[in-house]
């Protein structure tokens, strides 16, 4: 059985039709890529599928169950885990903070619980904190566990958001960019580190990546988006000589030449220049 | 650009033996402060209680306006339908309430002031800004004119009768009970913020997609958010009907309840937002500059004796007797422009470094967590 399923998912906004009817799936212990031009509806893609967004048409089915109706916070609840393009995290709190924030369905203690002071609360506490501990330690982050995210570089942020994406105890995680603001060496170590992470803890992943170094090396299979519609599916060489995306990509007609070539490179060029 | 982090620069010091005898040392003047200034005279201990009524409308608004980030333009509402059931469920007319009434009274007035935040904050839930401030300030004077003026619950003219029953009668008595009922807040809003309830609220005061994607019902936890802030405000409202030990329409409605609005509003930020202990220290300045208590009127008469040794007689006794909603009011403008403009930390960035030498860490005025400690709470944060 699929941990995610999409079928037939559409999303219109007035006039515009920003998701045309994509299927998708993705198998347990598999990492999964979306890939796609800006503008291809990748992020609104993680929006149905999380439930900030309601699909016109179609449904997401999660472990064989239809949750296309569900919001967001029932979904995180169920294991569905989820990062965001700009790093969303509790920006006032503390590292150690946000990822006790992120442990609130896990918490095992109930509001009233927690405002009447009961003892299980205290108990309960110091295991968030315990397992909070364990995930930045697992991470390399545990030297900046009281510190405020408002001081921290970028790319700790990235990683720090991964981290607390993992505090959720997600069964699927969804990754919007996580390479985002890091240089090719960075985003090599993040490629081992999801890597560990599936074969550690489970995780089954399904991530937006612009760099194709990192989907070559982590992801079983690529799906990529254009203008909302699939484009081409199939495994990270398959679709990175597919004539239609490297066009979608740098535009126009897709000379043979490049198709087979350039395009590694190009991208590495770019995210090279950009970090 | 490298993942590798700036050294920290927060060192947790051990709490030696020696340094909390220190601290307890401290804490003596504070403690003598709270149980023996009141305890001097009648006056002293009816300010003090004011003070502690105040003192529980902070950490309501703290939990509303600090750590959910909504704010409410209409929080007297709340006070005086607590003071409104606590009077009427006692009603004693000319006797001394019986104890036990006393205590279903002031229950019931922490339930029924949060049931009306809680429908409050269903019809406030997906509005925010200056729609939510709107919508509090309108819910805030609607509910004054409609409930406290209907004469079956506030008694006409005469009010509702609310004498304290015996063993709460003397003023510095019934100061202890207030002091009580603060200490039952302080724990509810300390149980808050260290659980996950705290740290869902602030989570979606900072970002509702983040908290919801954290797993906090977003929804949900606002309303229980408004609910905590309305029921602490409605136990304020109990204890305040039983300071003036009586309920009056006129406490709560047109100017005077619109004053208490906006005090409690100013009181949170120049607190500072989400501070607790810059709150309560703002609650307490802010009763004692109150034209409910004597203590400006004592400062005025003084400064006339001093001039007086001068030979000048500029009379300001009586000028502060003719103004002093305008001069409260005016020091309290005065203290938000301050706060907004030079400190929007407020009141509880000042404090501190001596909170949290307090609370074990080594004395420092520089701030360790590096980002100016504004950064833990900015008032854009909140949604108006």
């Amino acid at each position: 059985m699929s941990v995610l399923e999409v079928r037939d998912l559409t999303i219109r906004f007035g006039g515009l039709t920003a998701i045309d009817g994509l299927n998708l799936k993705v198998d347990e212990w598999e990492i999964v890529g979306l890939m796609g031009p800006n503008g291809a509806g990748k992020t609104t893609a993680f929006n149905c599928i999380t439930g900030f967004y309601k699909p016109s048409h179609g449904q997401v089915f999660y472990k064989g169950e239809d949750v296309t109706k569900l919001p967001p916070h029932r979904k995180a609840a169920l294991g569905i885990g989820r990062t965001f393009q700009n790093v969303g995290m509790v920006k006032s709190e503390t590292v150690l903070e946000n990822l006790l924030t992120a442990q609130h369905t896990k918490t095992g203690y109930d509001a009233l619980q927690a405002i009447a002071g009961s003892g299980v609360v205290r108990q309960r506490e110091k295991e968030l904190v315990a397992r909070a501990e364990a995930i930045l330690e697992l991470l390399g982050l545990a030297d900046i566990r009281d510190r405020r995210l408002g001081a921290l570089p970028y790319g700790t942020l990235k990683l720090l958001e991964l981290g607390c994406a993992l505090a959720t105890d997600p069964d699927l995680l969804l990754l919007d960019e996580p390479s985002s603001g890091m240089g090719p060496e960075e985003s090599h170590q993040l490629g081992d580190r999801l890597l560990a992470l599936r074969k550690e803890l489970g995780v089954t992943m399904l991530l937006i990546e612009h760099h194709v170094p990192l989907v070559a090396a982590v992801c079983d299979y690529v799906y990529v988006l254009n203008f909302g519609k699939l484009l081409a599916e199939g495994d990270a060489d398959h679709v990175r000589n597919h004539p239609e995306v490297v066009a979608a990509y740098l535009g126009g007609e897709a000379p043979e030449a490049l198709a087979q070539t350039e395009l590694p490179d190009d991208q590495q060029a770019l995210a090279e220049a950009t970090s | 650009m490298s993942v590798s982090t700036p050294p920290v620069t927060a060192t947790l010091d051990v709490r030696s033996e020696r340094r909390l005898g220190i601290r307890a040392v401290a804490a003596l003047p504070l403690l003598a402060l709270l149980l023996l200034v009141p305890a001097h005279s009648d006056t002293y201990g009816h300010t003090a209680a004011y003070a502690a009524i105040f003192v529980m409308v902070g950490l309501s608004m703290n939990v509303l306006t600090g750590y959910t980030g909504q704010i409410s333009l209409g929080h007297q509402a709340f006070v005086g339908l607590g003071a409104l059931t606590a009077a009427n469920v006692v009603n004693t007319g000319t006797t001394a309430a019986d104890p036990f009434m006393f205590g279903v009274g002031i229950v019931l007035s922490a339930v029924a002031a949060g049931v009306a935040a809680l429908l409050l904050g269903a019809v406030a839930l997906r509005i925010r800004g200056l729609y939510l401030a709107l919508v509090t300030l309108v819910f805030g004077s609607v509910f004054a004119d409609a409930i406290f003026t209907l004469p079956s619950l506030n008694g006409e003219d005469a009010g509702v009768k609310a004498y304290r029953p015996t063993p709460f009668s003397s003023e510095y008595r019934f100061y202890l009970f207030a002091l009580a009922m603060v200490l039952v807040c302080y724990y509810i809003d300390v149980c808050v913020r260290r659980t996950k309830v705290g740290r869902g609220l602030v989570a979606l005061r900072d970002n509702e997609l983040v908290a919801s994607a954290f797993g906090v019902n977003v929804l949900g936890y606002k309303l229980l958010g408004f609910t905590i802030s309305g029921a602490i405000a409605g136990l304020a409202g109990g204890v305040f009907a039983f300071w003036t030990q009586q309920f009056s329409d006129k406490d709560f409605t047109a100017a005077a309840g619109f004053n208490l609005a906006l005090t409690f509003v100013v009181m949170v930020v120049v607190g500072g937002l989400a501070n607790r202990g810059g709150v309560i220290a703002a609650a307490i300045f802010f009763a004692l500059v109150s034209p409910s208590t004597q203590v400006l009127a004592w400062v005025f008469g003084e400064l006339d004796k001093f001039f007086g040794l001068f030979g000048l007689h500029p009379d300001l006794g009586n000028f502060y007797f003719d103004h002093k909603f305008y001069i409260s009011n005016l020091i309290g403008a005065v203290l938000l422009l301050q706060t907004v403009i030079l400190n929007p930390g407020g009141l509880g960035q000042v404090i501190r470094p001596f909170a949290r030498w307090f609370a074990g860490h080594k004395f420092t005025l520089h701030d360790p967590d590096g980002d100016g400690g504004v950064g833990a709470m900015e008032g854009s944060s909140v949604r108006a």
